[in-house]
């Protein structure tokens, strides 16, 4: 059977209904783009930031089998063993297979994309081990059963009449608790004793640095620390695509990360794992999971730039109105909308739609992917592969025709115009007309701008010359 | 070796881009140089961090006790503090949990953001208790300053030699919950900074 795609029309659709939910949601997310300018002018050198981390990144990539291989044989000098995952479900059959080996039964884990790629707690969980996430966001959504909304604020969806529910019906607290202050707290001390006991602790990895063989993860809670150097056993899942060459690079993607992301100067934590702590073991895995497909995609592989900031979505009218679930996939918004449908073209054919193309993704985008492009792009692409829904497909197959022919497009918008100030609503929106959904159609103009022209400018022009 | 990792390296090799268009670009110290205490201090309190107060005659113990009064277990990590316990003592990770404050000494820390760094070597090996800890006090000389990333990733050796290595800027924090900034998430609940010089 072949996979529905995603009616992220139809989900966005639900969430704009619940106002007091979008417009937090919309205000929260616009507040942090705000915070991310107000940084961005503090810094005389930042569109001078933006080119170095691009180009760092492109250079990586296009060496990146030689900067593996260099991680590997340092990383392994450190005494951290080095896995390779060829997709989710090798990663995951290497990360039980390590915990078995250590009876781990408990896992304790920071935010990683990768693993909620893997759907690595789908798998863990049937096989008797139990994982806590311990980022507060990431564990309301583990509550709630829901993929993180957002990459870096993922309850960023809900407000704290949501959470007070979700932490009443797990942790037995006040369900009219109305303080975050005090919910924060009751996390605090729900997840104290399952971090003391637990048997293995992961990660994922912001950047992975070749020359020392290092990974770096940064994160404002503290969690990832307490997960990596409580237990004994720290698992890192982390993308091939991490790589940067060298230490000193890390300069300019840590002076930029946090500020894109929540328009703070850094994280409050920035930590540099380069080899197991004393009496501990360090598991490295390294996801490919489509990624080294993704960089023979000529149009696309630059999003593997990609560091999971989030600025794009933050900006996004469409993600801030629509919210992350709508996108139906683990990366949503811009950034989302240009490497989903490289894991399920069909499944994820809508979402380059889920656009305005006004480039603001590509404007605040640290390693200057040009998003805005790719999205555009994609659609060229999916009509190619006819993963265009019926309606869609007619209607663009006409503008084409219309559109390719001055006189046939001329008559159209004549009749357009006279159709718009004639015709009656039912007609004009119905289901043939998407679009119209819930916008207004433009007011009909009096005069094209091209008979506008042939009525006055052609005129004078022509008296111009006879006068010369 | 793993069948995967030939797979996923050879499959890299043949869909790279041609890596000629594609130079490295030097390192680069770029930005603001300004190694100076105000800064470091000011970009300290942007990340919620503070100076833990010095009123005249005070040492660090009646700072501390000042600063701190309700604290039963005060850890030391340095060799000029006593403290109730040192951090030697503490036999497991898991046991730093019982700590209320532990005093660290800093080796260096970065005045763009306020940040501190520790490594394995200012911990006694026990990573966790920079974490498990209610609260941190971290000697800083100001000697040791740093500018900014740039400048921290390019001078300081630890980045190449600890094999843990946290940047603290300030203390934990979080916003998950419709927004609200809450200082003291899931590590410590405060960072303070005690100038040595």
């Amino acid at each position: 059977m072949k996979v529905k795609p995603v009616n992220h029309a139809k989900a966005a659709e639900a969430f704009i209904e619940d106002t007091a939910h979008m417009d937090f949601h919309d205000e929260r997310l616009w507040d942090l783009r705000q915070k991310r300018d107000e940084q961005m002018h503090l810094l005389p050198e930042w569109q001078d930031l933006r080119a170095r981390a691009s180009a760092i990144k492109e250079h990586t990539l296009a060496n990146l089998p030689e900067y593996l291989e260099q991680f590997e044989t340092n990383a392994k000098k450190n005494g951290i063993h080095v896995h390779w995952a060829a997709d989710g479900a090798e990663h995951n059959r290497i990360v039980g297979e390590i915990l078995e080996k250590h009876g781990a039964k408990s896992l304790i884990k920071s935010k990683s994309m990768v693993t909620e790629e893997c759907c690595m707690r789908e798998y863990l969980e049937p096989r008797g081990v139990v994982v806590t996430e311990t980022d507060l966001g990431e564990r309301i959504q583990q509550l709630d059963n829901q993929m993180p909304s957002h990459i870096v604020v993922p309850a960023v969806h809900k407000l704290i009449p949501d959470v007070a529910k979700i932490f009443a019906e797990h942790y037995h607290t006040d369900p009219n608790d109305n303080s975050a202050q005090s919910l924060a707290w009751q996390q605090r001390l729900a997840a104290r004793p399952v971090i003391l006991s637990a048997d293995a602790g992961m990660t994922g990895g912001n950047f992975v640095v070749a020359e020392t063989g290092s990974f770096v993860v940064c994160t404002n809670e503290g969690n990832a620390d307490l997960s990596a150097t409580v237990p004994g056993l720290h698992i890192a899942t982390i993308g091939i695509e991490r790589l940067v060459p060298r230490m000193a690079d890390m300069g300019v993607f840590i002076r930029m990360l946090s500020r894109s992301a929540l328009g703070s100067p850094i994280t409050q934590y920035t930590t540099h794992f380069r080899g197991p702590q004393k009496g501990s073991e360090m598991h490295v895995v390294l996801v490919d999971n489509g990624r080294s497909h993704r960089l023979g995609m000529e149009d696309f592989w630059t999003s593997l730039k990609c560091i999971r900031c989030g600025a794009c979505m933050n900006t996004c009218p469409v993600y801030r109105r629509s919210g992350g679930l709508s996108y139906g996939a683990v990366y949503s918004g811009p950034i989302g909308a240009i490497i989903d449908p490289t894991f399920n073209e069909r499944k994820y054919s809508t979402l380059p739609f889920a656009s305005t193309m006004n480039g603001s993704c590509t404007n605040v985008c640290p390693v200057k992917i040009n998003i805005h492009e790719q999205l555009y792009k994609w659609r060229r692409v999916l009509a190619e592969h006819h993963e265009l829904p019926f309606v869609k497909r007619e209607v663009m197959h006409m503008a084409g025709k219309i559109m390719g022919q001055p006189t046939l497009y001329r008559a159209a918008i004549n009749s357009t115009e006279a159709a718009l100030s004639t015709m009656p609503r039912f007609v004009l929106y119905n289901w043939l007309n998407p679009w119209g959904k819930h916008r207004e159609l433009p007011h009909p103009v009096k005069q094209t701008f091209h008979s506008w022209y042939k009525q006055n400018r052609l005129k004078t022009k022509k008296k111009e010359g006879e006068g010369a | 070796m793993s069948p995967s990792r030939d797979a996923i390296l050879s499959r890299l090799r043949d869909n790279r881009p041609d890596p000629k268009p594609y130079p490295l670009p030097p390192v680069a110290r770029l930005g603001d140089m300004d190694n100076g205490q105000a800064r470091f201090e000011n970009s300290l309190q942007i990340l919620g961090g503070q100076v833990l107060e010095r009123q005249e005659g005070d040492t660090l113990a009646t700072a501390i006790a000042r600063r701190f009064p309700d604290s039963k277990i005060i850890c030391s990590a340095v060799p000029d503090f006593e403290g109730t316990i040192r951090i030697e003592e503490l036999g497991t990770p898991q046991q730093a949990a019982s700590v209320d404050v532990l005093v660290v000494r800093a080796p260096f820390g970065i005045a763009e953001m306020g940040s501190i760094y520790l490594s394995e070597a200012q911990l006694s090996d026990l990573n966790s208790a920079a974490h498990l800890t209610q609260h941190i006090v971290v000697i800083l000389s100001a000697k040791n300053l740093t500018a900014n990333m740039h400048t921290a990733y390019m001078d300081r050796p630890e980045f190449h030699t600890a094999k843990y290595g946290v940047l603290m800027s300030g203390p934990s924090a979080t916003a998950d919950i419709q927004g609200v900034l809450i200082r003291g998430a899931q590590g410590v609940r405060t960072l303070s900074v005690w100038w040595e010089d």
